[in-house]
């Protein structure tokens, strides 16, 4: 048994491609390193990491080339305009959305529809929690896939419905269960090959309602009956949306008590 | 519904049977549905996989012969095609890493412990040591660490309720994960004799913090104890300890009571082992500690200022 990070490429196992915008603030660091702690023991993972910023950042650069991943490294800025987002009005621009769809364009303009390679794609955000056993459950996705996702919702987990007979029939949520797809980004993965063939669908940029931002996406893609369970008929929780306290930097005052140039 | 109990008040004998007899035969229909279902489904769910994968499932590394066995062994062996991982090899010649884990039952408690132990699981020679505050070891978290495929140990000890931390500060209390690692720390001491033990440094890692791996390849060197910087701490981007030209430490660059014989976080410090076990009455006090002192309580036992080993490119790096 040989032990490397990550472990070696295989040419025989679907890729998955983990897609994760990302934006700089002070714990982003922290996220990515804990995150890349845990894809380096996926075989075949390619990290595609979308940078919400002008320029590719040097942070961001320079833990990717360290952690020693199967990386691509995007960016693209929300246009202030969109990051503003008067909340009061329901529809806005959900973060994060700018970047997926760059990921999203990345892999059509990467991969041709003729010859798809054989993967999935996954939207990971870098403050989640990922357990090794998702990756499993997702890497043989024929069309999309589905899971339950811990702390949505004002739940301890949503979780798609699913029959005796295997197919997904609703949506286990208190939240809006009548959505088309009542489930959190981190819940689904979505073949390559479909990405591939439905070069048109992405996520809807504006009037989006709260809640609704995977719906406009997995509408253009599959049916609810089309969709492929996972973790054990969608009884495991496999993934769990933490969230990230903002650390409290009083102490640095007006102008700065640590040194800028220390990383952190 | 509605009607049936409108015509049965109606019509009272006829109906009032027909109803004992559905509400009797329901429930064991259903009874007998749920069973049935429960030993066809797994038989459904291969049977649709079967369709058009059965090539890409053979390609993918699944037996022929596998295949060839009966619905339920496909779903069996399928599940233990899921081992997550191990960690690497262990080496004669590096000495082990005791990370001293407290952990406490709340909702997060399970994903926090996961992504640590997926970081853990990347170091050579670690023994996870991961004491819960409860009063019984607890069922998930045996399951996770028996699942994770790491070298540990796991310990209880209860926090008298009194004890805990509560809003009003000025309850005499013990800071949380006190007792926790006090209990390793006897641990190791009853485990280990000072005279022939194997090499190891001690370092507390609270089950919330983020890891980087070079951090542990950092402290693997520590003589008797070793500092760094630690990030989110003492309302900063973060604190560090004050290196001269030498090479040794001299103070403390932090805001928040800088003048504290040890002003460093739990996380940013490890201990040898051998330390540990020579100064075997040396333990996080428990009662009257200040805010910011539990560090200091245990470490002015160990060691002074000028013994400590700057690491991270002489406390540079966070």
């Amino acid at each position: 048994y040989v032990y490397s990070r990550p472990p070696p490429w295989s040419d025989s196992l679907p890729t998955i491609f983990v897609i994760t915008p990302t934006y700089t603030r002070p714990v982003q660091k922290a996220e990515l390193t804990r995150l890349a702690n845990t894809f380096l023991h996926v075989q075949n993972l390619h990290w595609v990491v979308v940078e919400d910023a002008p320029r590719r950042t040097n942070l961001v650069s320079n833990l990717l080339e360290k952690a020693g991943l199967n990386f691509t490294h995007l960016n693209v800025e929300t246009p202030k305009s969109l990051k503003l987002g008067l909340s009061w009005i329901p529809s806005h621009t959900p973060r994060g959305t700018l970047q997926r769809n760059l990921g999203l364009h990345w892999l059509r303009d990467s991969f041709s529809n003729t010859a798809p390679p054989e993967g999935v794609v996954y939207f990971a955000d870098d403050d989640n929690t990922y357990s090794l056993e998702l990756f499993e459950e997702m890497r043989y996705t024929r069309r999309v896939s589905v899971w339950p996702v811990a702390f949505v919702g004002g739940l301890r987990y949503e979780s798609p419905k699913v029959s005796p007979a295997g197919k997904v029939v609703g949506w286990k949520t208190v939240f809006d269960p009548n959505r088309p797809f009542a489930i959190d980004m981190a819940g689904f993965a979505i073949s390559i090959k479909l990405i591939l063939e439905k070069p048109h669908a992405s996520f809807k940029l504006e009037g989006v309602k709260g809640g609704y931002q995977e719906t406009s996406l997995l509408k253009d893609l599959v049916t609810m009956d089309g969709l492929e369970p996972k973790a054990a008929n969608c009884t495991k929780v496999l993934v769990w949306h933490t969230r990230t306290e903002r650390p409290t930097l009083v102490n640095e005052g007006k102008r700065g008590f640590t040194d800028p140039r220390v990383e952190v | 519904n509605e009607e049936l109990w409108a015509q049965s008040v109606l019509e009272m004998p006829k109906r009032r049977d027909i109803l004992a007899i559905v509400l009797i035969v329901l429930p064991w229909t259903l009874l007998i549905t749920v069973w049935h279902q429960s030993t066809i489904a797994p038989l459904l769910a291969v049977h649709k996989d079967d369709g058009g994968d059965s090539q890409r499932d053979l390609a993918a590394g699944l037996d022929s012969k596998e295949y060839c066995l009966s619905d339920r062994d496909i779903v069996e062996v399928v599940r233990t095609e899921y081992v997550y991982t191990r960690p690497p090899p262990w080496s004669d010649t590096l000495p082990t890493i005791h990370v001293v884990t407290p952990t406490y039952s709340r909702p997060v408690q399970k994903a926090e412990l996961t992504r640590l132990a997926n970081t853990l699981l990347h170091v050579p020679n670690l023994h996870w040591i991961l004491v819960e505050d409860s009063q019984r070891r607890t069922p998930l978290i045996t399951r996770l660490l028996r699942d994770t495929g790491l070298n540990y140990t796991h310990l209880n000890v209860e926090t008298p309720r009194n004890y805990k931390l509560r809003g009003d500060t000025r309850d005499p209390r013990i800071p949380r994960g006190t007792m926790q690692r006090n209990l390793a720390l006897r641990w190791l001491r009853e485990t280990f004799n000072k005279n022939n033990s194997q090499p190891g440094i001690v370092y507390f890692a609270d089950d919330d913090n983020t890891y980087s791996l070079e951090l542990f390849e950092e402290m693997r060197s520590t003589r008797k104890v070793s500092v760094w910087p630690v990030a989110f701490v003492g309302g900063l981007r973060y604190e560090s300890p004050k290196v001269n030209a030498a090479g040794k430490v001299y103070g403390w660059k932090t805001v928040f009571d800088p003048h504290r014989p040890f002003a460093i976080d739990m996380a940013g410090f490890a201990v040898n082992l051998r330390l540990i076990l020579q100064r075997s009455q040396a333990y996080f006090k428990l009662r009257g500690v200040k805010g910011g002192y539990q560090e200091s309580s245990l470490l002015r036992e160990l060691v002074t200022l000028s013994d400590l080993e700057p690491k991270a490119a002489n406390c540079t790096k966070v």
